[in-house]
């Protein structure tokens, strides 16, 4: 205020930045990888013969501090086998809008058939939809995420540049 | 009973005093203290030891003491495994020894989360194991009955269940068979498992070992609700606890009441709440349709409808109660027809009397009865099973028997009533006027005086004198049979399906129906409105014993429950009553229950009145449908006295439940070991039984039975006269047992 250095002092901020590199990252064109141990959105996991991991036996439920998932098992019978146990999860929900993404599902999951994966893009206009059903969590995600390099942890640089 | 001698311990440094004898596990827990335990069960007898979980110490015995076995000594001094290192160290081992076996299971086994083996091993247990061999295997899960599955790999043979069998329920099914490492638990000659109270060796499993097939990956037990409220199916009441998961029941366990069912629990109680699922339960009010049958109407169009049929009728309006209402559900029916309407015509199943209040006492007291002197010809399990429970127990320990089919008691054993200290009756049997028959009874024999002499009757209804007494409550006025009947109104299933109500609805004009069920009330009713079962509302029953015990809600019912639309009913007839069951309660509990009663009273155990002074019985408020003319006493060759009976597995609640179809009796005549012989009849054989109709059953006979009976269950016997003639059938091609030479 006293002096009139005070204006070119703050421009000259200003004019130093309009020479360097943005750090603007252009989302959603361009998407910042996320760490390999990201918890984004679950997945149900299936053994290499195509049965289920899960059981169904509701201990993700009981962990889950959001009370956001509702298991429903069922016996496997030899006509329909679904999983290697005695039952398997008839009906698996997970209610995103209530998850708060702390991975204690995938904690308390003794046959890890529970894995929070990468997808963070879980957004939706009406909040039925962010019901994920069985299907939904056993298929391949829809939307696929970059995962940054393991060695290049700490400065995660982008990898690909996806177009979604 | 002697004084109680008192002998002072040390358990972990803790000074103890309690009465001599008292077991090591129990005194434990009077100081606070916990012996872990599998196998220990008090109400299965002496213990056994089997398990090795309640190692104790004991100072001056060298080697570590089960403690469940050992009972409080004078000046005993016992480390458990909190204090004492080699007590820790030996229930470690048994655990590790337990589990060396034991699959890993828990995640998919039912009993996981609330296992005692689960709990146990993270308190007391090692936390890993050594076992590097692989686990035995066997087949799993076998099922012993279609309501119990077993799996054997799980079992760590407690004998909790065989014990049971043998020497709770005497049925002897369950066994141990093998030895050793190869011991399991099977029914005798692997028969399935078949008996009235089969299914609280699921309760009593401390594993996974027994479970529930009907339960079997229902729920977790993190994910369920217990909701404390008694059983409605019999007069017993025994008290239970309705396991609720996402708005329905899954199942069903005890909650002991020790003065009423010490937490035992009989099939019928256990499995029937399948029932609720129905597939023909009636979810809005039905009408009959001209030609069309039954068309589907509102809640609104069903109560013009029932306004409609109770103004129209004039006042001629019988109701036909099935004694399986909570008495506020009574009482409001009872307030709209009496008091709306002026109908006070009501029949019940059974006549009901309070005349037995003056000889009350706990179920408990039959438990160590000196003699117990049953009267009747229905099986006491038939009609209130936990009371053949009890029974069983009085003869374990020591007491007398006697069954008598008619009330003449011989000079001895009158004398012998006289002078006991601890003498009990039981009536379980038609016309025992509710009791009151048996109130004489115990009254001439001088019970009024002892309190340790008490007299039961065994209704046929759950709660039918709860009913009755609500139904007098209502309103002050005599009772008239109406003549020609305007309008009946069938409240509940059993009354649906109750021949009797079937006979008096052919005389009425019209019908109004109250059922849970399509196949009960379709096709002779004008207006069918839904009804709910008694794990579905609140209220009140009072049981045999006249304690009045309170249901709770478990789950919402797909209906309306019957106090709202009575309330709303009534409203039209300027009857005001509240349609919730508290209030109505508290309003009945002014003229019925002695003053000021509420819900909160009542508890979780209710509690068992005082006994009231012995009065004449007076004249009944409700008029009984009257039983079936007594059979004509002549009895010669040829000419049996048909024995209709109830069976415990049968009415509309059963019906509904696949899994109890095997429980259900078989299509039988049951005779007495002289009739057969003469008629050349072996068991098994298939025999013809001839009255106005013929029916050809199997033959089976039973000692217990009285000559000159035939005793058919009531399914079976269809419209048989009261005599019968029963003999060897001739045609082979209906044989059903193995043909002899």
């Amino acid at each position: 205020m006293s002096s009139g250095w005070g204006t070119p002092k703050g421009f000259a901020v200003t004019f130093r930045q309009i020479f360097r590199k943005p750090i603007t990252q252009q989302y959603p064109e361009y998407k910042r990888p996320v760490y390999p141990r990201f918890r984004g959105r679950h997945r149900l996991q299936v053994h290499e013969n195509g049965l289920e991991k899960c059981v169904g036996c509701s201990l993700c439920a009981a962990a889950c501090p959001a009370d956001c998932i509702r298991v429903v098992p069922a016996e496997n019978t030899a006509e329909n086998r679904v999983s290697a146990g005695e039952r398997y999860a008839r009906i698996y929900e997970i209610n995103l809008s209530r998850c708060i993404f702390c991975g204690y599902c995938e904690l308390a999951c003794p046959f890890d058939a529970i894995t929070l994966g990468n997808e963070y893009e879980i957004s939706e206009y009406s909040r039925d939809d962010l019901i994920y059903t069985k299907d939904m969590l056993l298929a391949p995600p829809m939307k696929t995420v970059p995962v940054a390099d393991r060695d290049l942890y700490d400065t995660p640089i982008p990898v690909y540049r996806s177009s979604s | 009973m002697s004084a109680p001698e008192n002998v002072t311990l040390t358990i972990d440094g803790r000074v103890v005093e309690v009465p001599k004898g008292t077991g090591l596990v129990e005194t434990a827990a009077v100081a606070g203290i916990e012996i872990p335990v599998f196998c220990y069960e008090p109400r299965l007898g002496p213990p056994v030891g089997a398990c090795r979980m309640c190692l104790v110490e004991v100072e001056g015995i060298p080697k570590l003491q089960a403690g469940c076995t050992l009972t409080a000594q004078e000046g005993m001094v016992v480390g458990t495994g909190a204090t004492s290192e080699k007590a820790a160290e030996g229930q470690n081992a048994t655990l590790e020894f337990i589990l060396v076996n034991h699959p890993l299971d828990c995640p998919v086994c039912d009993k996981g989360g609330e296992c005692p083996l689960q709990d146990l091993t993270f308190r007391y247990g090692p936390g890993q194991t050594r076992m590097t061999f692989p686990k035995r295997t066997l087949d799993k899960p076998i099922p012993i009955s279609p309501t119990i599955a077993l799996d054997r790999e799980r079992c760590i043979l407690c004998y909790r269940c065989t014990r049971f069998s043998e020497s709770v329920a005497e049925d002897g099914q369950l066994v141990a068979r093998n030895r050793g490492s190869m011991s399991m638990i099977a029914t005798f000659e692997d028969e399935p498992y078949r008996d009235l109270f089969s299914g609280n060796v699921i309760e009593l499993c401390p594993v996974g070992a027994l479970t529930s097939t009907q339960y079997r990956f229902e729920a977790r037990p993190w994910e369920i609700q217990n909701v404390p409220t008694i059983c409605g199916l019999c007069p017993v009441g025994c008290n239970i606890s309705a396991t609720t998961r996402e708005g329905k029941v899954k199942r069903i366990l005890s909650r002991n009441h020790p003065e009423v069912d010490q937490g035992w629990l009989c099939d019928k109680g256990r499995f029937a709440y399948p029932h609720l699922y129905a597939e023909d339960r009636i979810a809005t009010p039905l009408e009959r349709v001209r030609r069309r049958g039954f068309g589907e109407i509102s809640w609104d169009d069903g109560l013009d409808r029932a306004e409609a049929l109770l103004r129209g009728a004039g006042g001629r309006i019988v109701t036909a109660l099935s004694g399986s209402e909570t008495i506020e559900e009574a009482y409001a029916l009872g307030r709209l027809l009496r008091v709306g309407l002026g109908a006070h015509s009501a029949v019940l199943p059974e006549a009901t009397s309070s005349a037995l209040d003056a000889f009350r006492a706990p179920l408990s007291s039959i438990g160590h009865a000196e003699v117990v002197v049953v009267i009747g010809e229905e099986r006491v399990a038939d009609r209130a099973p936990i009371v053949g429970l009890w029974i069983k127990q009085a003869r374990r320990n020591g007491g007398d028997v006697v069954e008598l089919a008619e009330p003449k008691l011989d000079a001895e054993l009158e004398q012998r009533l006289r002078s006991s200290d601890r003498a009990v009756l039981i009536w379980s049997g038609r016309a025992g006027g509710g009791g009151a028959r048996l109130a004489e009874l115990a009254h001439s024999l001088g019970f009024d005086g002892k309190p340790g002499c008490s007299a039961f009757h065994l209704p046929a209804t759950p709660n039918g004198r709860g009913v009755a007494e609500a139904w007098a409550a209502a309103a002050d006025r005599d009772e008239a049979n109406p003549e020609p009947i305007g309008l009946l109104i069938v409240s509940g299933d059993e009354a649906a399906a109750d021949p009797a109500v079937r006979a008096l609805a052919e005389k009425a004009e019209h019908v109004l129906a109250i059922t849970m069920y399509h196949g009960l009330a379709v096709g002779w009713a004008d207006l069918v409105l839904p009804a709910t079962s008694y794990l579905e509302r609140d209220g009140s029953f009072v049981n045999l014993e006249g304690r009045v015990q309170r249901l709770r809600r478990s789950v919402i019912p797909p209906v309306p429950d019957e106090l709202g639309w009575i309330s709303k009913l009534a409203a039209r007839f300027g009857v005001e009553i509240s349609p919730h069951a508290s209030l109505v309660f508290a309003e009945l509990a002014e003229t019925v229950y002695g003053g000021e009663a509420s819900f909160g009273d009542v508890g979780e155990r209710a509690p068992l009145p005082a006994r009231a002074a012995y009065e004449p019985p007076e004249p009944r408020p409700v008029a009984p449908i009257p039983p079936p003319a007594a059979a004509p006493a002549e009895h010669f060759l040829g000419t049996l006295r048909l024995l209709r009976y109830r069976p415990l597995f049968s009415g509309p609640t059963v019906e509904r439940v696949p899994e109890l179809r095997f429980q259900r009796p078989a299509a039988e005549v049951e005779l007495a070991a002289a009739d057969a012989e003469r008629r050349q009849i072996r068991n098994g054989d298939s025999v013809t039984v001839r009255s106005e109709s013929i029916l050809t059953l199997r033959a089976r006979i039973d000692r217990r039975l009285p000559p000159g009976v035939a005793r058919i269950a009531e399914e079976h016997a269809r419209d048989l006269g009261t005599t019968v003639e029963v003999s060897r059938s001739s045609n082979p091609f209906t044989s059903a047992g193995g043909e002899r030479a």
